[in-house]
């Protein structure tokens, strides 16, 4: 499969401060990939030298195979950027919002109608974005941010602090994306929507990429699997008991569990991709 | 560059703008409220002139000469004589020498010094001189050749008197380029503040578009007001290529400007902070027009005296290309270098 993103060595510096460190990845096209870490692991950065936003001390970065410093404006024409700042021309209206960057686009045949109705914005088209909830600003943005079919979509943080609602209809939105072709790179520190989304996630801290696999291979190599138990004790008191799962003696402390305690509930419980990044960098994703 | 997207981004800003109340108001307003101001201005000059007069003995026969439309009054010293038809007081002043009666009297002609204001009429500095002469006559009871000594003080322009409204004309017309400062600024430093030119940048549209945009919007804005409020007060009757290429250097002054104050500024009350000693200090030169002497040549160190000062000339005067082209030339080369520093500080922050 082609790469639709592909990064070598690419590093940045504001001032003496080292934001990204060197990384490479690649992201295949149509795929998904979850870009995870805490605030300040260099996330947004490594969006905006991706993005043309921002030239790498070194490295290169390459979309649909054109060097992205070589070529900002073929690169920008493709791609889709929905921003972790709500960044909307709040004196203007949704569809006046719309029309202004399908222009800038050369976007001619646009119904912005349309693409309100597709994020839950109906009817709302011709009030002034200022009027806006901020669920319905980030819906807007998101709307801004496909409106020109891109081929590469970036989405920084596009649920951070929305209401369920807001948060569903964006997710649905990523996935209709794919479904249409699009390759989409999705930072994010919410881990579960990582993993309900993302065919490959990464994980990022403090410049660096220290861990890149799908989310089933990252809980394998860096999870535990286990066996959550809850018994009632001699004394009648409720208390948890854990049995960890892929291990040789895991049949036998089952069997142990059942015989000598009186259980009240069992449940199997998977690592989280918190769980594994934590593992792996020591640090939870939101400090 | 692309034309199209520069279009669609001048286009955004001036929608911007005029959503703005604050703007829309001022702007709308502003022109509203010049005009009137200008209109309310006397059109016309008062028929009696005030002539100032020092002697340091007394002429009887001074005081029996009764022209139509003057008048005049006495001063104590010649430094004052001088001071008051500099600040306009008096359109012009005579000063007789201490010998002059014993001279008149022994059938010698002295010499008198007339002082003139800068736009004074020569039909005026006839007139002065006639009394002058009279003067002579009715002192010896013949007719005498005095040796009348004209200094014009401060600029001569040799046009007509101007009534006080067209002497404020290029103030207002100043005025109105200079404010948009303030709307170009905000635009620029709300941009940066809500972060919508991150967004920009991320289409097709470049640094280069955003800039050029922002110009003609800033520009469109500055000069469209201006030119409409001269072409209504009749400042575009006598020179209006003239004028009009001056109020396009100057509203290109706006740009820099507003690239820079929108630069450093952070918010909306920090650009109307920065803005107002700007456009203060800008339009100290136009004051210097609408009053006479109440400012010195330093002015001239500051970009806006040769717009003025080509305004006045042209609209007032009707000064050509050729009496105004050092003018036009310096304030373009402050356009050149103001809009380069302020295309580079807004980079920086863009940055």
């Amino acid at each position: 499969m082609n790469q639709a993103i592909n990064a070598e060595e690419l590093t940045y510096y504001y001032s003496s401060l080292l934001a990204v460190d060197h990384i490479s990845f690649g992201v295949a096209e149509g795929e998904i990939l979850g870009f995870l870490g805490p605030n300040g692991a260099g996330k947004t950065t490594t969006v905006r030298i991706l993005t043309g936003q921002l030239r790498p001390a070194s490295g290169r970065a390459y979309l649909l195979g054109t060097d992205v410093s070589r070529n900002v404006e073929k690169v920008q024409g493709q791609i889709g950027i929905c921003f972790e700042v709500t960044n909307l021309y709040e004196q203007m209206t949704a569809i006046e919002n719309l029309n202004l960057f399908a222009r800038l686009f050369g976007v001619d045949a646009f119904d912005a109608d349309a693409l309100l109705e597709r994020v839950g914005l109906a009817g709302r088209g011709k009030d002034r974005v200022e009027t806006y909830s901020k669920g319905m600003k980030q819906r807007l943005m998101v709307a801004r941010s496909i409106l020109n079919q891109p081929e590469v979509l970036f989405l920084d943080e596009p649920t951070a602090g929305l209401d369920p609602t807001s948060s569903e209809a964006i997710r649905r939105i990523i996935l209709e994306e794919r479904e249409r072709g699009a390759t989409v790179f999705l930072t994010t520190h919410d881990m579960m929507e990582a993993d309900k989304l993302s065919d490959r996630v990464a994980f990022m801290n403090q410049g660096k990429i220290v861990a890149l696999d799908t989310p089933h291979n990252l809980k394998q190599q860096f999870g535990k699997r286990a066996l959550k138990a809850r018994v009632l004790n001699t004394s009648g008191e409720l208390e948890d008991r854990e049995i960890v799962m892929d291990d040789p003696q895991t049949p036998q402390a089952v069997q142990e569990l059942f015989s000598s305690e009186n259980v009240v509930t069992i449940h199997s419980e998977e690592a989280t991709l918190e769980d594994i990044f934590i593992n792996i960098t020591g640090r939870a994703l939101v400090e | 560059m692309n034309p199209r997207l520069i279009g669609t981004l001048a286009q955004k800003d001036l929608s911007i703008f005029f959503r703005n109340r604050f703007f829309a108001v001022i702007t709308i307003l502003g022109i509203i409220a010049y005009l009137v101001f200008y209109f309310v201005m006397p059109g016309t000059v008062d028929d009696t002139l005030e002539i100032g007069l020092y002697s340091p003995v007394s002429i009887p026969a001074f005081e029996d000469i009764d022209e139509e439309g003057l008048e005049f009054v006495t001063v104590t010293s010649e430094e004052q004589l001088q001071q008051a038809v500099i600040d306009g007081r008096f359109i012009a002043g005579i000063s007789l020498p201490a010998d002059a009666l014993a001279r008149l009297l022994a059938g010698e002609s002295p010499v008198i010094n007339a002082f003139f204001a800068a736009d004074v009429t020569p039909e005026i500095k006839d007139a002065v001189a006639m009394v002058i002469q009279e003067l002579g006559y009715t002192v010896t009871g013949q007719t005498l050749y005095i040796d009348v000594s004209e200094e014009v003080l401060g600029l001569d322009l040799g046009g007509t008197p101007l009534p006080p409204r067209d002497r404020l004309r290029p103030l207002l017309a100043v005025m109105l380029i200079m404010v948009e400062t303030m709307g170009l600024a905000t635009l620029i430093s709300s941009e940066l503040e809500r972060r919508t030119i991150d967004a920009v940048l991320a289409t097709p549209a470049t640094v280069a578009d955003v800039f050029v945009a922002k110009g003609i919007a800033g520009t469109g804005l500055a000069f469209g007001q201006a030119a409409l409020f001269m072409a209504i007060v009749g400042g575009l009757d006598k020179q209006p290529l003239v004028a009009l290429t001056a109020l396009f250097l100057g509203a290109l002054l706006v740009i820099a400007a507003g690239f820079i104050i929108g630069a450093v500024a952070k918010d909306v009350l920090s650009v109307l902070a920065w803005s107002m000693p700007v456009i203060i200090i800008l339009l100290i030169p136009s004051i210097a027009i609408a009053f006479p002497g109440s400012v010195t040549g330093w002015v001239e160190a500051l970009p806006t005296y040769y717009l003025v000062d080509t305004i006045h000339r042209a609209s007032n005067f009707g000064a050509g290309w050729s009496d105004v082209w050092q003018n036009l030339i310096i304030l373009a080369g402050f356009d050149v270098v103001l809009a380069w520093a302020g295309v580079v500080v807004l980079r920086r922050r863009m940055q």
